[in-house]
């Protein structure tokens, strides 16, 4: 799929592009264009993929195992088939294509066949025509296991024997970079363990298959990922890709991918058996057993600097739990080893960095997969280090930071914006929140909560430092591209785009875009379906990056064409010609004309891509130029720790992000204080406990989220505007890098509180609490 | 080809009595059938899939145990009172401990459906109410198909008495005790939670006595007995009633140790083994409550 369009993207040159807007700005780049679904959202009418019905569906329900690690002897469905209102049964030995499927690799199969790799992997899938029957049907099944032992401990899966035919080393990264012999006068060594956190999305997964007149199937889903999606079902329905449609409903909130393929294949080999529309609802038990988490990550550091501070070395070894499947880890991985050291300049850089198979819940994307686990050690180390040379944690950190021409420990220049001093210096110098008024206690809100037992006497409080990185886009040679369309009629515009709005606000932006390029108010944008050309996943930063850039090329081209006959009968250049608010007019107010006038009841499209330039694989050594961009934040967090009772309370979170361009104010806002409240969750609470690989507790009184006491004031205290060239309007993609920063910030200041080394994420009380005197 | 619709609620057997006496009837003629209050506990089991319920018996349209009365010294509560309820200010001037209770259990949502009937039946080792009904030593009055009856809330918690078929729990008699009381829960962050421990303090100066139950580290709430007469004999019941921090703490550790033994020696001599991290913790949490629990109450 190469072009002219799918050229590298670069910067409108030359083109008006509007900047700064004024406060009378409604629509375009730089205001606060609220949601268009935001008021059926808050009133609870938007239709999620839960609230689909079509007339005569079937429900369906699935078998999971209960046990981690089992040989299964025999399935036997007589039983459950033979069940009233039964209607089907689908087995491992039922799916018509390819048995295993996978994002990167093809190794997870769609019902287990012979070997139960984790605790509740599906193992059969039922439709009947109530779900309770088909619940029932599903317990009616009989399966026969023998029990194996599982390996649960991610450092004896290199010993153990293999958990599936691809062996249990899914990727290593031996990273050199620079001197191994190179020492420093000081070093600290640091043990840091990240527990395993889960996307929860709100809406679990929920889906409806159609089958289709022509032997397809349709599968409405909450995909974010659908042409993907599409390939991967279709593959294991043995049919061409073109018979099977994916059709994106509302989505309930993505952290990551959704794992949808876990509910649209079994769905779609359901419908595909009756000839019926079938309905699946996951409980927030199988939800919380099916989809992938953050992978939970031990990670060993040794740090060497200098007497003054600076960075000598880094050695890590970085371990991530991949759990039973493949999934992205691979992805995670390079992220994990690349950004090991930190924005920091560190001239020898050593990792070692393994994924590997456990029989533990499987984990795959969660935003700021990889870079998160080894921002808590690092930032780990550089608390170690500041505490080592009597120097104040900020400081060592100033002196230390990277800035753009450094170099990554991959080798790769750092050629984007990288203000990450200038980030630094706007938290350490932001005003510090007051601390409470001692006449008035029953105004602070204690560690604890407002009918907790907190007491003013033990409450210390601490502040710390983190600075962290992700990266945007797909890594590693990923093709990175997305196709927009955008159609201009009677005054308004209308965009076609797979890019699927989770709630990251792409459509909102979207709208943005256009009324920037075609001076409409009116923008459509239309839902999105695999019958559209591929947008790629809604992850990674990516949409306002290729989608959002496809979007402005498709636009810019339908302006080309609407003023090119003016242009012409005028004698002007195109790029003399304004639109603004559906009123087209030349720079010295000559000709003045409307959109509408001047389409003349015509309809304009244009149809384009954007791909940004190409990225390598890392080679043997973890080397290559890996990433499309960087983005950078710093995090000043205040906490609260009642040291008696080990209970931590968020009081603030002072941001400063890289955010290349504001595009819109409050979404972007938005996105940052929902970030920074999943870091804070990482931080103090979220953790899918699984001892011996079986998931305890999975329900939302088990696993517990944050909830609006738990979060933390979060204060943007700056934003660094410097413009990334490379990247569409200059923006940075926004949502991840505070989920990355945001833990390792809490765990530095409850070590600052307490004096506790706080190596554990999430910190448990147990790890909070501290004796008067250390204090 | 697909529409958006909303399932239909299927018909089951629902009564809906407004008084407890035809609530036991419609118990009585619907064996099977299970009552239900807030419901949030229940619905839990049957989302869950762990309880099928025949029929339903609601009991929110009983009011007459909606509220309380005062009954010789002592409050009657009905089964039917809200955590939201019960967290009020006039609530809280009768019965601190339990206000504090109520206001700690759950976010609002839960607190405005909840009741401590509810609270009481589940019997959770995590029910906020337990741990300050034991320490009040309150009693709960049944209704059932053979008539009314009454027994010690503990009696009822640790199954010891339990509910008998076709039986509702309609009131809890709790003296009321013109003193302070304190109830403190850990629940290990700031949004609302389930108690890690909690303890429930209250003082008695008419039988100078000072009463204490743990919760949430036990399946039932436990009186720590020893300490409670030891710190009661320390009070100056007709002075300040002030104790010194010292006592405070060292009640506190009575009653850690109390709640959380020491792990025994083998019957054949081995040495004991050393407390678990957790139980350490656990332990560390459960004096600090109950030393400050104690330093509010007197206070
Ligand atoms: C999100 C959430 C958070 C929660 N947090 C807390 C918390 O922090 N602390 C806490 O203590 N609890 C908590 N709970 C549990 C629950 O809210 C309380 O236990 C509540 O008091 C239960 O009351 P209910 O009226 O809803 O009981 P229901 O669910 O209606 O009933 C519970 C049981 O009691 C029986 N029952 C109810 N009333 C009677 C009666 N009068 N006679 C005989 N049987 C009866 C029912 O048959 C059922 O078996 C929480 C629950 C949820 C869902």
């Amino acid at each position: 799929m190469t072009g002219p369009d799918a050229a590298t993207a670069t910067p409108a040159v030359g083109t008006p592009v509007a900047t700064e807007k004024t406060d009378a700005a409604t629509h375009g780049l730089g205001v606060s264009l609220p949601p268009t679904d935001a008021l059926a959202k808050a009133q609870g009418t938007y239709p999620y993929a839960a609230d689909l019905w079509a007339e005569g569906l079937l429900w369906a329900a699935v078998l999971r195992s209960p046990h981690p690690h089992a040989r299964i002897v025999s399935v036997d469905t007589t039983e459950a088939a033979a069940m009233p209102g039964v209607r089907a049964v689908v087995t491992h030995d039922d799916v018509p294509g390819d048995a295993t499927h996978g994002r990167r690799v093809a190794d997870r199969p769609v019902f287990a066949g012979d070997t139960v790799r984790h605790h509740g992997e599906a193992i059969a899938a039922i439709a009947a025509d109530h779900p309770d029957t088909a619940r029932l049907a599903a317990a009616a099944i009989q399966v026969e296991y023998e029990v194996l032992e599982p390996v649960t401990d991610p450092e004896r899966a290199f010993s153990a024997e293999p958990l599936h035919p691809d062996g249990n080393l899914i990727r290593h990264i031996p990273l050199r970079f620079g001197d191994p012999d190179a020492v420093g006068e000081v070093v600290v060594e640091g043990l840091y363990r990240v527990g395993r956190q889960d996307p929860a999305p709100i809406g679990a997964e929920a889906g409806l298959a159609v089958p289709r007149p022509d032997g397809g199937v349709e599968l409405y889903v909450a995909s974010t990922d659908p042409h993907t999606d599409r390939d991967l079902a279709a593959a294991c329905f043995g049919l061409e890709p073109d018979r099977v449609k994916v059709v994106v409903t509302g989505v309930p909130g993505a952290m990551g991918d959704r794992e949808d393929s876990g509910v649209q294949i079994p769905l779609g080999l359901l419908a595909l058996k009756t000839g019926c529309p079938v309905k699946f609802v996951a409980t927030r038990e199988e939800s919380f057993l099916s989809h992938s988490h953050r992978h939970p990550t031990l990670l060993r550091y040794r740090h060497h600097a200098d007497a003054e501070g600076r960075l000598v070395k880094v050695e890590a070894q970085v371990l991530l739990d991949a759990g039973a499947y493949a999934d992205t880890s691979s992805d995670a991985l390079a992220a994990a080893v690349a950004f090991a050291a930190g924005p920091y300049v560190v001239p020898h850089v050593f990792v070692e960095g393994w994924a590997v198979r456990t029989n533990n819940p499987p984990s795959g994307h969660v935003r700021g997969e990889g870079a998160m686990q080894v921002c808590a050690a690092y930032e780990g180390q550089m608390d170690k280090l500041a505490a080592k040379l009597g120097l104040d944690p900020a400081e060592i950190r100033m002196r230390n930071v990277m800035a753009t021409g450094d170099l990554l420990p991959t080798g790769q220049s750092v050629t984007c914006p990288a203000p990450v001093g200038e980030l630094l210096k706007a938290v350490r110098d932001a005003d510090l929140p007051p601390l409470p008024v001692d006449d008035d206690e029953s105004q602070w809100l204690l560690p604890g909560g407002p009918e907790g037992a907190g007491e003013p006497g033990a409450v210390r409080r601490g502040v710390g430092y983190a600075l962290g990185m992700v990266h945007m886009l797909g890594a590693e040679g990923t093709d990175e591209v997305s196709t927009a369309t955008v159609r201009i009629h009677d005054g308004q515009a209308t965009v076609i785009c797979a890019a699927v709005e989770t709630g990251q606000g792409f459509t909102t932006l979207a709208r943005q875009i256009v009324q920037e390029v075609l001076g409409v108010e009116e923008v459509r944008v239309l839902p999105s379906d695999t019958d559209q050309p591929p947008a790629g996943a809604s992850a990674r930063g990516r949409h306002t990056w290729v989608s959002g850039g496809a979007v402005e090329r498709a636009a810019k081209m339908v302006r080309t064409q609407l003023l090119q006959p003016l242009a012409a009968k005028f004698g002007m250049s195109v790029e003399l010609l304004t639109i603004a608010d559906g009123k087209i007019t030349s720079y010295d107010g000559v000709l003045s004309t409307t959109v509408e006038e001047e389409l003349a009841g015509k309809e304009l499209w244009a149809t384009a891509q954007c791909r940004p330039h190409p990225t390598d694989e890392l080679d043997d050594t973890g080397q290559g130029d890996a990433f499309v961009g960087l983005a950078f934040c710093a995090v000043r967090a205040v906490v609260d720790v009642d040291i008696e009772l080990g209970s931590v309370r968020v009081v603030e979170m002072a941001v400063a992000q890289d955010v290349g361009r504001v595009l819109n104010p409050r979404q972007l806002a938005v996105r940052i204080e929902a970030g920074v409240t999943q870091g804070v969750g990482m931080a103090l609470m979220e953790d899918l406990r699984a001892p011996r690989g079986i998931v305890k507790r999975p329900t939302l009184t088990g696993y517990s989220l944050p909830t609006a006491l738990d979060a933390p004031d979060v204060r943007i205290v700056k934003l660094v505007e410097e413009r990334d060239v490379v990247a569409p309007f200059g923006a940075k993609a926004v949502s991840a890098v505070p989920v990355v920063v945001s833990p390792a910030a809490v765990a530095a200041a409850v070590r600052a509180a307490t004096g506790r080394p706080v190596s554990r994420l999430p910190i448990r009380p147990q790890h909070a609490v501290a004796k008067p005197q250390q204090v | 080809m697909s529409t958006y619709a909303r399932q239909t609620a299927q018909a089951r057997n629902v009564a809906l009595p407004s008084s407890l006496e035809e609530a036991v009837a419609a118990l009585a003629a619907m064996p099977t059938a299970v009552p239900v209050a807030g419901g949030t506990d229940l619905m839990a089991s049957v989302n869950a899939g762990l309880l099928r319920p025949a029929g339903l018996v609601g009991l929110g349209r009983i009011n007459e145990t909606r509220g309380w009365q005062y009954a010789d010294g002592a409050a009657l509560l009905g089964a039917g009172l809200t955590h939201a309820r019960m967290g009020r200010p006039d609530f809280a001037a009768l019965i601190p401990a339990l206000a504090a209770a109520a206001r700690a259990a759950g976010p609002p949502q839960i607190r405005n459906a909840g009741t401590l009937g509810g609270n009481i039946v589940t019997a959770a080792p995590t029910g906020d109410a337990l741990p300050v009904l034991a320490a009040l030593e309150a009693s709960v009055l049944l209704a059932g198909p053979q008539g009314n009856r009454e027994l010690p809330v503990s009696h009822l918690l640790t199954g010891m008495d339990p509910l008998r078929p076709g039986e509702l729990l309609a009131y809890v008699r709790v003296p009321l005790l013109h003193a302070p009381q304190t109830f403190l829960k850990a629940t290990g962050r700031t949004g609302p939670g389930r108690a890690t421990a909690s303890v429930a303090l209250v003082l008695d100066p008419a039988r100078r006595g000072v009463r204490c139950a743990v919760g949430a580290v036990a399946p039932v709430p436990l009186r720590p007995l020893e300490a409670e007469r030891w710190v009661a004999s320390l009070i100056d019941w007709d002075g300040q009633r002030t104790l010194a921090p010292e006592a405070c703490t060292a009640f506190g550790e009575y009653v850690a140790g109390a709640c959380i033994p020491d792990p025994l020696p083998g019957e054949d001599g081995t040495p004991a083994p050393e407390l678990p991290p957790a139980a350490i913790q656990l332990r560390r949490t459960v004096a600090a409550l109950a030393r400050r629990a104690l330093g509010r109450a007197l206070a």
